[in-house]
């Protein structure tokens, strides 16, 4: 039974305001990538997607995560806003990590020589792109509201084992992907500083375009399920 | 009745009815010869006789074997709804899981031998290590039929369930797939540690996958 007695429609009051932010962070970040960033040293200016393959790759762990949580909350309170949330978040996950494998493509065609490769990592991200995809096949496939968010949420719970999978396959197998830069064990970041910066302005400003797209797809998704009950009632 | 008496009354009920109408039992045992078949003659019996491809194409036909028993396995349970008379009972869906994933292992392992013994003949493969490819494959057969049986009950009552049941379980899969095939390549060139060290991933995927289901779906079936 879905639980609609408590708030079950929160409005996200910061919502327009996170667009205008992300826009304005998104603009700085482009700036620094393609001016004020240096050129590198071995790679030269085709580096600078780094600055775009990254924060995807951060957005897609962090989406998969978010659909994780949401999926428990789901299972534990049946809630719609959790549903919600989920729907919304593997959504954009699976945008993103789609423009993350472009991305990685382009930039190996230059420095590997091929477009794709079958490397552990591009393989464990391909599978997680997969999984997601048939988490939302899933969704679109089954009628019944109740019904579909309990399925969709196990599938969500499951998936999330490959998030550190995707992330650690570059420690565990031979790899032609490089080693993790920025967080790694035992070590300062193996970055320059204001490359580093760069990356992390970028990172900051994608991050709040998935709040941004996450606030607008949660809304659409709250109202579609509002109508939805009350055609029932 | 405990827990495991009615599991086992659930999967022994399921054994029942494939006796009596092994349809789904023919249907995979069919398909699964047809596609060792098609595969070693795409790749030509020079490839196909690498232990590696070899292991790769019977392990990936015993995949879909699977998905088509426990689809035909919950088409039965539909057709005349008997399975919410087991959802209402008290401990049912736990019940319904354990027997489903006994039963269809239990087939699946008859449909594998079958398969296995087809493609040893008919590749001329040599077996260095019979007692490990054995354990390989009944570990391998423990760690797939949990998330098939769990993709199968997530897929009820939704449309396009057949293609929806390897799209959702094979990318979980994916681990489980590699250590058969890793693991019977090295009991086919008598790689006894490596065999060995492959059974172990496998019986971790069993455990961790069966009481994952065991545990997930109360919650997954309404």
């Amino acid at each position: 039974m879905i639980e609609t007695t408590s708030a079950p429609f929160p409005t996200i009051r910061v919502r327009p305001w996170l667009g205008r932010i992300a826009v304005v962070a998104s603009l700085i970040a482009t700036f620094m990538a393609l001016v004020w960033a240096p050129t590198d040293a071995v790679q030269g200016d085709v580096y600078r997607i780094l600055y775009v393959h990254v924060p995807l790759a951060w957005l897609a762990y962090l989406a998969f995560f978010v659909v994780f949580l949401a999926s428990l909350g789901w299972l534990w309170t049946k809630r719609p806003w959790f549903d919600a949330v989920a729907v919304a978040s593997a959504e954009i996950g699976v945008l993103f990590t789609g423009m993350f494998i472009v991305a990685g493509s382009i930039w190996a065609k230059p420095t590997w020589g091929v477009w794709w490769t079958w490397d552990p990592r591009l393989v464990t991200t391909a599978v997680m792109f997969m999984m997601y995809v048939g988490y939302l096949l899933l969704r679109s496939l089954s009628t019944d509201f109740s019904r579909r968010a309990t399925r969709a949420a196990v599938i969500g719970v499951i998936a999330v084992i490959d998030i550190p999978i995707v992330h650690l396959s570059v420690l565990w197998m031979n790899s032609l992907h490089q080693l993790p830069t920025v967080v790694r064990a035992g070590g300062s970041p193996a970055i320059d500083a204001s490359m580093g910066f760069t990356l992390l302005v970028s990172v900051i400003a994608f991050t709040l375009v998935y709040f941004a797209f996450l606030a607008e797809r949660v809304a659409i998704e709250l109202d579609r399920q509002r109508r939805m009950l009350e055609a029932r009632s | 009745m405990n827990a495991f008496e009615r599991a086992l009354l659930v999967a022994a009920r399921e054994l029942a009815a494939e006796r009596r109408h092994p349809d789904g039992f023919v249907a995979a045992l069919t398909f699964t010869g047809l596609l060792v078949l098609m595969e070693s003659l795409a790749f030509g019996p020079g490839q196909a006789r690498q232990p590696g491809v070899a292991s790769a194409l019977f392990w990936i036909a015993i995949l879909f074997a699977a998905t088509l028993i426990a689809t035909r396995s919950f088409d039965r349970e539909l057709e005349d709804d008997a399975i919410d008379a087991i959802l209402v009972l008290d401990g049912g869906r736990e019940a319904l899981y354990a027997g489903k994933v006994v039963a269809i292992a239990i087939v699946l392992a008859i449909v594998a031998l079958a398969a296995g013994a087809l493609s040893l003949v008919l590749l001329d493969l040599e077996v260095a290590l019979a007692g490990h490819l054995v354990l390989i494959g009944v570990l391998g057969i423990l760690a797939l039929a949990p998330v098939i049986v769990l993709a199968t009950l997530l897929a009820l009552r939704v449309r396009a369930r057949v293609a929806l049941v390897p799209i959702l379980s094979f990318p979980i899969l994916i681990p489980q797939l590699v250590a058969c095939t890793q693991g019977a390549a090295a009991a086919l060139t008598g790689d006894a540690a490596v065999a060995l060290g492959w059974t172990g991933i496998l019986a971790a995927f069993a455990l961790v996958y069966g009481v994952l289901g065991l545990t997930i779906v109360p919650a997954a079936i309404e």
